[in-house]
């Protein structure tokens, strides 16, 4: 390297994130007064709506661990001009772990196997109560998903910290070799946490690519997520001079991979359990595709897949930052919108869309907000020392 | 995902090693086709090959004259050997798909020294596998009926059955990759035109090559149309395989019909593919003196992508597992204590050994340069997919819902000369391949020189 001609004050970012990171906390407030209330004179409708914005946000931080690891077993300079973006929303994580506490007091409500009345009239219910899913289960089995997801995202982030300062020798290395057995250990906790979480809502109902959907679904909600920020930090310096098309370009095909594994499991999903008609089976989608749950669910095939397919085929519009961050938001709340409908119909046999149902994922997203900006003013928005970093401060000319 | 940065991020093993020219790497790989005398260790490899070839002739043979009854098959396990090593050598051909199609649009050059090879694998493998359902058919002389054309017969396929769909899956699939091979072949066969002292081999070489002259105005044309074709292969990789696993999964046997088996599927395709490319690419590379254009680098790599794809298979195994005990549904339950305790758990067990036990060393960097070891360990994979395949197919069937239809399964001699014979031919056409067509790209291995390196302004 050169020398850098750079220093680390000046990869700071740029003060608006200081400005979104309050509006984001007056937001939650807000919104978090009303969930209160909602809480209150509408539990039944309040939980589920809980437990849908607690996934969605879970997934942005979660997939931002997963893509973090995934750039440090690939390398490549798109990985690293958002690598502290990713850190910002991996270190979400206590906020989440925080929130998953009123889940804790929600489970009647949410869950048939929590109510001792259903579990009594149901045979397979008792034994799968007392195998697996029971509160004590449930509670330890989080501990221990939250502890792993704590400990990987808390060794990236502490060693990335330790590449600002130039005085330290390299560590590259040792990012490779825990990201390699982390992805494993992410796919796997976050696998029976989705087992745990949504997929027991209905538990007689199973489905081996379920959690797949999930894991997927929580890497194209963090891409999104990412592309939206990017695009608010290209604005501005540094990021302004870090961020190149051929970086953008990168991002798009991503999206684009994950939009087309998400149809593909989702698609797998359906085709084989409508072919096998069985009624354990069947019965999750007779609910999901009736009852007006039907258009949410075409609604998912043509805006969480055909459209922004055809659109990010365009090699155009994955490199025009203004165009696609419009596309990343919309699947960010397509994300939402594909949790909503295989949550929600649990409770509801007619399509409902309740005012909690918007309120409460506002709410957690704003507190989310304020985390995420205050997490990511905190670093520079380069790791310098890095020994990729000359790549994107001096890249090869084209 | 940039070359340059994944030499940095490796640091150790260069794609192709220091010190060639374009001249010496023509000349190099050329040379196995053009100069280099046939060698005894060819004619004989060559020679065992093909009597494995005429042992399969001479098996197809006899079923065509006694009919299936020859083979083990029966009910209940109607699907035995036939089906196991469709499905094995399909999985296996996926390799040469990914290598030469995804790996490129995601410029990952290294592919360069062993798409070739790996393409002509994946076309004799389709080959090798496309057999078996059209001898399963009985008669197989009607195998045309499974395609949808006009006739008097009023009959017409159920494009309801994934089989239906495998025919069209299977018979794409061997089209553009023939395609692929073919169009990645032309500037190669120009260049074995132009270099060959004898002149019948002038003339069919020059004939294959289509008048390529290497002008500039070639070469644009060759690239759009190489790229279109990897843009076209690439959902192929995930399709045929997809459509494969729709042949058990559509049904309600329990072990088929689960969800995950598409990406699993998939992923084993992939897992056995690379294994298969590694047990050809080792000896090729030490027969043939090739270590600097199939360098470490690319045993690490393959070796990081079984590494990856067996993990996602283990998770298969692993879901499956859990959601038949999860369930509580007593087939699926019987289906998970009947693989583990039935009559048949030592394969299981063995596959679990090969498949997701053994595997595991590959977490050692030096297992993942040692190309003894790496060897081993494919040839491990190989047999560990197969034994899946075995699992998934024959291990359902033989138990299922009524205890009075249940019965055994055992592969005649005819099954095994069958299989084994596949594997002949599919050796013995790897031979010819190498002996008359560049086994590496020569074209896209200049492209990896230093030189050829656009050089700033």
């Amino acid at each position: 390297m050169s020398g850098p001609r750079v220093n680390n004050a000046d990869l700071l970012a740029p003060p608006v994130v200081q400005t979104i990171q309050q509006r984001s906390l007056v937001v939650g407030v807000v919104f978090a007064v009303m969930s209160i209330i909602g809480l209150l004179i509408r539990p039944g409708e309040f939980f589920p709506a809980y437990l849908l914005g607690f996934m969605a946000w879970l997934g942005v931080t979660l997939g931002c661990l997963a893509i973090l690891m995934l750039q440090h077993m690939t390398g490549g300079a798109w990985g690293l001009v958002i690598r502290r973006i990713l850190e910002a929303g991996t270190r979400t994580l206590p906020l989440m772990a925080l929130l998953f506490i009123p889940l804790l007091f929600g489970m009647p409500k949410l869950y048939v196997w929590a109510r001792a009345s259903e579990v009594a009239r149901d045979q397979h219910l008792q034994e799968l109560t007392r195998a697996y899913l029971n509160f004590s289960g449930f509670l330890g089995r989080a501990i221990v998903y939250f502890a792993i997801w704590a400990v990987l995202a808390y060794l990236l982030n502490r060693w990335s910290d330790a590449q600002d300062n130039a005085a330290l020798p390299d560590n590259t290395h040792r990012f490779r070799a825990l990201s390699g057995p982390g992805l494993v250990l992410y796919a796997f906790c976050m696998s029976f946490a989705a087992i745990d979480w949504a997929m027991s809502l209905s538990p007689h109902w199973i489905s081996t690519i379920y959690p797949l959907i999930f894991l997927v679904g929580q890497v194209l909600s963090a891409l999104g997520f990412v592309v939206a920020i990017e695009t608010i930090l290209s604005r501005y310096k540094p990021m302004s001079e870090l961020l190149k098309p051929d970086h953008v370009h990168d991002h798009g095909k991503l999206i684009l991979t994950f939009v087309m594994l998400w149809a593909y499991f989702s698609f797998s999903q359906w085709l084989i359990i409508w072919a096998g008609n069985l009624p354990e089976e069947i019965s999750w989608f007779v609910r999901r595709l009736n009852g007006g749950w039907g258009f949410v669910g075409l609604f998912l095939a043509a805006f969480h897949f055909a459209v922004p397919f055809v659109f990010l085929l365009s090699r155009q519009f994955k490199r025009n930052l203004p165009t696609l961050m419009w596309l990343a938001v919309w699947l960010m709340f397509m994300r939402v919108v594909d949790l909503f409908w295989m949550i929600e119909p649990t409770f509801h046999e007619q399509l409902r869309v309740t005012v909690w149902d918007i309120v409460v994922p506002v709410a957690i997203g704003g507190f989310w907000l304020t985390f995420f900006f205050r997490n990511l003013k905190g670093r520079p928005l380069l790791p310098l020392y890095d020994p990729h970093s000359r790549e994107i401060l001096e890249p090869a000319h084209e | 995902m940039d070359d340059r940065t994944d030499d940095v991020t490796v640091g150790s093993a260069p794609v192709i090693e220091p010190g060639y020219t374009f001249a010496t790497v023509t000349d190099k790989i050329s040379a196995i086709v053009l100069t280099r005398p046939t060698s005894v260790a060819w004619l004989f490899g060559f020679g065992v090959a093909f009597l494995l070839t005429m042992m399969m002739l001479y098996a197809i043979g006899y079923l065509f004259v006694r009919g299936v009854g020859i083979w083990g098959v029966n009910i209940p396990v109607g699907w035995g050997f036939a089906i196991v090593n469709f499905v094995w050598w399909i999985g296996i051909g996926h390799a040469g798909t990914l290598i030469s199609a995804i790996l490129l649009l995601l410029r990952q050059s290294w592919r360069n020294s062993i798409n070739r090879f790996a393409e002509a694998m994946t076309l004799f493998a389709v080959a090798c596998a496309g057999l078996f359902p059209v001898l399963h058919l009985g008669r197989p002389w009607l195998g045309y009926w499974l395609f949808p054309y006009p006739n008097t017969m009023k009959y017409w396929p159920q494009f309801r059955s994934p089989l239906v769909w495998d025919v069209f899956a299977v018979s794409t699939y061997f089209t553009i990759s023939l395609m692929f091979w073919f169009i990645g072949l032309i500037p190669d066969l120009a260049t074995l035109r132009d270099r060959s002292g004898n002149r019948a081999a002038q003339i069919i070489y020059g004939i294959l090559a289509m008048g390529w002259r290497g002008s500039a105005r070639h070469w644009a044309r060759y690239e759009t149309a190489y790229l279109l074709l990897a843009g076209l292969a690439t959902p192929l990789v995930l399709s045929v395989h997809t459509v494969v696993s729709f042949d058990f999964a559509i049904s309600m046997v329990p072990g088929w019909h689960t969800t995950i088996f598409p990406p699993y599927f998939v992923a084993g395709a992939i897992y056995s593919g690379f294994a298969m490319v590694l047990v050809l690419a080792i000896p090729i590379r030490k027969f043939y003196g090739l270590e600097d254009f199939i360098t470490e680098r690319h045993l690490q790599n393959s070796a990081k992508v079984m590494l990856a794809t067996g993990l996602i298979v283990a998770y298969g195994y692993g879901i499956e597992a859990f959601m038949g005990w999860y369930s509580g549904n007593r087939y699926d339950t019987f289906l998970l204590w009947n693989r583990l305790h039935g009559p048949y758990h030592f394969w299981y067990w063995m596959l679990l050994v090969c498949n997701i036990g053994i595997p595991q060393v590959l977490w050692i960097r030096n297992l993942r340069s040692s190309p003894v070891w790496l060897f081993l360990i494919s040839l491990d994979i190989l047999v560990g997919m197969w034994l899946e395949r075995f699992v998934i197919v024959v291990v359902s069937l033989h138990r299922d819902f009524l205890n009075s239809s249940w019965g055994m399964y055992y592969p005649t001699r005819w099954d095994w000369m069958t299989y084994i014979g596949t594997i002949g031919m599919f050796l013995a056409l790897m031979f010819l391949f190498l002996r008359i067509l560049p086994a590496i790209s020569i074209f896209e291995m200049r492209t990896l020189l230093p030189q050829a390196e656009v050089k700033p302004e």
